[in-house]
């Protein structure tokens, strides 16, 4: 249900030519902004909202699809290679918008809770962190005492085979844990998802001995990239160096590559959402979640349907594990913490459990505000520290204000906020899930 | 043969048996109704033999073959389906997608179809799509097939659960006071529509009602129920001049009539 | 007097205090002999002589000395577990809900106990304490713990719970771990305004720390030293007074009665003239002021307290709760006791028997390993009753 304001605000704008105009002016507004000030935040705004804008507004479907592609496919690459910084969040919203896409499998469409859900995330990155690195050789030295010129265990390049084998492998795991656990009722669940959570977290920090498998808290790396051609970064400088106004380094190229990586698995990923949603299997989870009695009456299947939602939540989560694994070279315990878990679920109720739409924009809101908003706040406070500034009538100096206040490690006040608040106010979300209408030929309404 | 039937049938919960020691044959083609006062155990019977709960003691028999041990949604696949007393229909999905989840074991589609929409995938959705429209005009309902199922008023979300039931192709019905909460006009209409399901699908109905002109005007068997166990068993002629019935009803100081109007 | 004695329910005062004692012995025992025969079967194994190279004892010896000293502190844990797991049982069994937040109204407590101390400790006067003051001090301590945790969970219920009432089950869960999480920055972001640390230590004052030898006596080649803390004695009469006074209080007091009639049945219980709202915040004051003691006795027990400290205690709590059989009290108890000594037996004797391989590092796994597998075979817990589905 949306508020009668934006309905209202929304047909006005809806009229003629009128969100064509919008969409164009909003884009071309953002990316001159970033052009032209590409240290600004708000600039950064302007353009990603454009997305938002793209989505929510009425125009034809040919035309978004080109919009949207040029704006993802030129604009943020050129914005995104002379401001680092905005690809590395770009990067980093398009990894949590994959994984709140498939937890929003789990707890938007089946309605299972699992609070789990970076383990699987985390099945992936250790996955090719373990291929992808000279770990196989490390296996019989303890963390800090392995010889420097260990070779690696498999070429670069086997990264593209091991999306593929993290995928299986993430799914497998899904069913091996949601075999038994699935028969439970939906609180019990949650919690048991979170004790398989924090085990995958506990081994990957204590599974360095007998045999050094993860190298504990330390982590491992360096951790193997696929190669890029070398014509690939000579031609995107040919093409467009003058635009950006300096040549991209290959290590910078390397950002942009696995932006647009991440790019294909989203759009992978949204397709597979969305028809799987529109057939028997989409159909049987929105029953479970709705009424699991009357579901497994109705001759759906329970506890397969259920393993058949962890499996394909699990399998988004695990691709994007090893491209993360990829693109940091380095991983450690500490990103697959309950917090992370937490964090992307609240992506997914902020934006609208079982909305495509709604959990990438909530996963876009949450990255947006833990990197910018936080962070800029930290810089803020940490700025006014070193000033002489006082606040008037109580007489305290800036400068007096522990270190301990940092905004930017106040992510869990977000994500408790952002849970309780839209538990209570708005439970379906930014974008409220819809159900598709069809066209039913033979099924007028009655004439009134 | 019987198309249904229960061997010394017994469901308890800890002290209290439910389910006791019921013996019950259903020829196919038939309209069976189950009465019996409230607590009487017609409802956990009916869960019985739908597989929620698994029996403590006795046999279910099915079109030739055993329940026992089966899961619910195997059994629906057997060709039972079942309305409910405190209708359960999938509140934020559509009409018509509550009545495609009532086919989902006759769906034959594979997730692989599903992602590439094949042709054969298109084709089964298309024509599943349309029988589903026909299946909500058979129960009365026109022109919802888009409306979320919490969103119809009370009378047509008990025809959706009928129809939603009738998706599956079943050969037994088993519903669960179906025309409870409706009105005299109402429920006229879905008594004749219960015998039109019987008379052109040859679908078997077993029913537990509670309402007496319905239980007598469409039944052409009753089976009274008292304290878990069966008491009685007949057409509605013989029932109605049962004396151990008249007792279960009368026994308790109500009287005949109020006990209609109990919901 | 004698009316006043007369109108209390001394069998309900005892009831708990010897199952107490039965379940302490029997796990005890229990446990005790399962690890006993597990060092005599592998005495004689690579396990044995790699312990026998170090230390240049005997597995078994090894395991006997070792005993009496995990017993000990298998119980103190194990009730301060119970005591917080209580919290989760009393809401769970009034409201069918898991207060996941129970682990930070704990952690509150904690921090309001220990800053009292800090601030006492501050102007000096628990240094020169007599002993008779110090327990003054640490009692009026941990009534404030109390009373801040009891207020807490009261607030908590009435902003993020009530008005989710009557939602899908899963609604208000998701409100519970979000209150979870605001609870663990708040209570990190008022420390770090207000004292500028991370973490907080409990003063060391009165006799808390020193230890009392029960006794030395020789076994075999072995002498065996037991010893216990007073502050594990403190920590254990308290919960044990927790429990004795909350089982009083559900299973022999009008407001008790109130209690159970709206766990049953909670129309019918309104209907009765109950005032369900009131029962239900009741029940989490209750929870509250005993997660809130249980806090400062693990700060106590434990001596430094983080803004986290409430999250593995709580899930242990938790999956005591549920061990035992979740809404029922004498369960939490069980499940509390059973747990502690479990995670101390492992804890103790992991490392030992794996050779190192695995060791008190997957301590806090065994508790969910646990919880996974009590939930599997046996849902209704140690204690708790099969209740047939809903249809």
């Amino acid at each position: 249900m949306t508020t009668p304001f934006s309905t209202l605000l929304l047909r006005t704008l809806n009229k003629g030519v009128l969100p064509y105009l919008l969409i164009l002016v909003h884009i071309a507004l953002g990316s001159a902004l970033v052009y032209t000030a590409p240290r600004s935040n708000l600039a950064f705004l302007v353009l990603i909202s454009s997305l938002f804008t793209l989505y929510v507004l009425k125009a034809d479907n040919r035309f978004k699809l080109i919009a949207g592609a040029i704006l993802a496919l030129l604009i943020i690459p050129v914005i995104g290679v002379r401001n680092i910084f905005y690809l590395e969040v770009i990067f980093q919203i398009s990894v949590f918008a994959a994984l709140a896409l498939g937890l929003n499998i789990v707890v938007g469409f089946a309605g299972l809770l699992d609070l789990g859900y970076v383990a699987f995330y985390a099945v992936g990155a250790y996955l090719w962190a373990f291929f992808g690195s000279q770990q196989y050789f490390v296996l019989p030295f303890a963390p800090g005492t392995q010889p420097s010129d260990l070779p690696f265990l498999l070429p670069g390049d086997a990264f593209y085979l091991f999306l593929f084998i993290a995928i299986i492998v993430a799914a497998l795991t899904g069913i091996l844990l949601g075999l038994p656990v699935l028969r439970l009722r939906g609180d019990y669940l949650a919690i048991v998802t979170l004790g398989f959570g924090e085990v995958i977290r506990v081994l990957a920090n204590n599974l360095d001995k007998p045999l050094n498998f993860t190298n504990g808290p330390q982590g491992i790396t360096p951790i193997q990239r696929p190669t890029m051609p070398d014509w690939a970064v000579q031609g995107f400088n040919d093409l467009f160096g003058p635009l950006i106004g300096h040549t991209v380094s290959p290590a910078d190229m390397y950002n942009l590559y696995f932006y647009l990586l991440a790019l294909l698995v989203i759009i992978v990923i949204i397709f597979v959402t969305r028809r799987l949603d529109d057939s028997k299997i989409g159909r049987a989870w929105t029953a479970v979640r709705e009424d699991e009695t009357a579901a497994i009456a109705m001759g759906v299947p329970l506890v397969r349907m259920k393993l058949a939602a962890f499996a394909v939540g699990a399998s988004f989560a695990g691709v994007m594990g090893v491209l993360l694994a990829a693109s940091r070279t380095f991983i450690s315990p500490e990103s697959f913490s309950f917090m992370q878990s937490i964090g992307v679920l609240s992506m997914v109720i902020l934006g609208g459990s079982g909305s495509i739409a709604g959990v990438i924009l909530g996963a876009a809101v949450v990255t947006i505000l833990n990197l910018q908003v936080l962070q800029g706040f930290s810089l803020y406070l940490s700025e006014l520290r070193q000033s002489e500034a006082i606040i008037p009538i109580i007489n305290f100096a800036w400068r007096d204000l522990s270190t301990q206040l940092d905004p930017a490690k106040y992510q869990r006040l977000l994500f408790g906020l952002i849970l309780i608040l839209m538990m209570i106010f708005r439970p379906a979300g930014l974008i409220p899930a819809k159900r598709r209408k069809r066209k039913l030929a033979d099924d007028q309404p009655a004439a009134e | 043969m019987a198309l249904l039937e229960t061997i010394n049938l017994v469901k308890s919960f800890g002290g209290l048996t439910a389910v006791n020691r019921v013996n019950f044959q259903l020829e196919a083609g038939r309209i069976v109704s189950i009465i019996g006062p409230n607590g009487a155990g017609k409802t956990t019977l009916f869960n019985t033999l739908t597989g929620i709960y698994q029996p403590d003691q006795g046999q279910i028999n099915f079109n030739g073959s055993s329940l026992v041990g089966l899961r619910p949604d195997q059994i629906a696949a057997r060709g039972m389906a079942r309305t409910f007393q405190n209708i359960r229909l999938f509140g934020e999905m559509t009409v018509i997608e509550n009545i495609l989840v009532g086919m989902h074991a006759h769906l034959k589609q594979s997730p692989l179809q599903a992602l590439l929409r094949l042709p054969a995938f298109r084709r089964e959705e298309r024509e599943s799509e349309h029988k589903a429209v026909e299946l909500m005009h058979y129960v009365g309902l026109s022109g919802v097939g888009n409306e979320l199922a919490k969103n119809l008023p009370y009378g047509a979300q008990r025809r959706l659960e009928i129809a939603r039931a009738l998706a599956a192709d079943p050969l037994l019905l088993l519903l669960d006071e179906p025309a409870a909460g409706m009105n005299p006009q109402e429920t006229e209409e879905v008594t004749h529509l219960f015998r039109h399901i019987r008379d052109h699908k040859g679908i078997t109905i077993l029913l537990i009602e509670h309402d007496m002109r319905v239980v007598m005007n469409i039944s052409e068997q009753i089976c009274v129920m008292d304290y878990g166990e069966k008491i009685a068993e007949g057409t509605p002629a013989e029932i109605r001049a049962n004396t151990r019935v008249i007792e279960a009803y009368l026994g308790r100081g109500a009287v005949a009539g109020q006990h209609e109007e109990q919901r | 007097m004698k009316h006043f004695l007369s109108a209390i329910n001394v069998r309900e005062l005892l009831r708990p205090l010897g199952q107490l004692l039965l379940f302490s012995l029997g796990s005890a025992v229990v446990l005790s002999a399962i690890v006993l025969t597990l060092a005599l079967v592998l005495d004689q194994t690579t396990v044995g002589q790699h312990l026998h190279g170090r230390y240049n004892v005997s597995l078994y010896t090894y395991t006997l000395v070792n005993l009496p000293q995990v017993v000990i502190d298998g119980l103190t844990i194990g009730f301060v577990y119970a005591a917080i797991a209580l919290g989760y049982t009393m809401v769970y069994g009034v409201l069918e809900f898991i207060n996941f937040a129970h682990s930070e109204i704990f952690a509150v407590g904690a921090f309001v106990g220990v800053e009292i101390l800090i601030a006492l400790d501050n102007t000096g006067i628990l240094r020169g304490a007599s002993l008779g003051m110090a327990y003054a001090y640490l009692i009026f301590a941990i009534v404030m713990g109390m009373a801040a945790a009891g207020a807490l969970a009261v607030t908590v219920e009435r902003i993020a719970y009530r008005p989710l009432r009557g939602a899908p089950r899963l609604v208000p869960l998701i409100s519970a771990i979000g209150v979870s999480f605001l609870l663990q920055d708040v209570i990190r972001l008022v420390e770090g305004l207000t004292t500028g640390q991370f973490n907080r230590i409990m003063p060391t004052f009165g006799n808390f720390d020193q230890r009392l030898n029960l006794g030395r006596f020789a076994l075999g080649e072995a002498n065996i030293a037991l010893g216990i803390s007073v502050k594990s004695i403190i920590v254990i009469t308290s919960a044990v007074l927790m429990l004795v006074g909350l089982n009083y209080l559900v299973n022999a007091t009008r407001i008790g009665k109130a209690i159970r009639a709206v766990a049953q049945d909670r129309p019918t219980a309104s209907l009765m003239g109950i005032n369900v709202n009131r029962i239900i915040s009741l029940t989490f004051l209750v929870g509250g002021l005993l997660g809130g003691a249980a806090g400062v006795l693990y700060a106590l027990k434990f001596t430094r307290i983080d803004a986290f400290v409430g999250f593995f205690p709580g899930l242990k709590a938790f999956t005591a709760a549920v061990l035992g059989g979740i809404g029922n009290l004498t369960g939490a108890l069980l499940g509390g006791i059973v747990l502690g000594m479990l995670e101390t037996f492992a804890g103790s004797y992991l490392g030992v028997f794996t050779m190192g391989a695995a060791g008190s590092e997957y301590k806090d796994i065994f508790a969910f390993s646990i919880l996974i597998i009590v939930l599997i075979f046996r849902p209704q817990g140690l204690m708790g009753e099969n209740v047939g589905q809903k249809a």
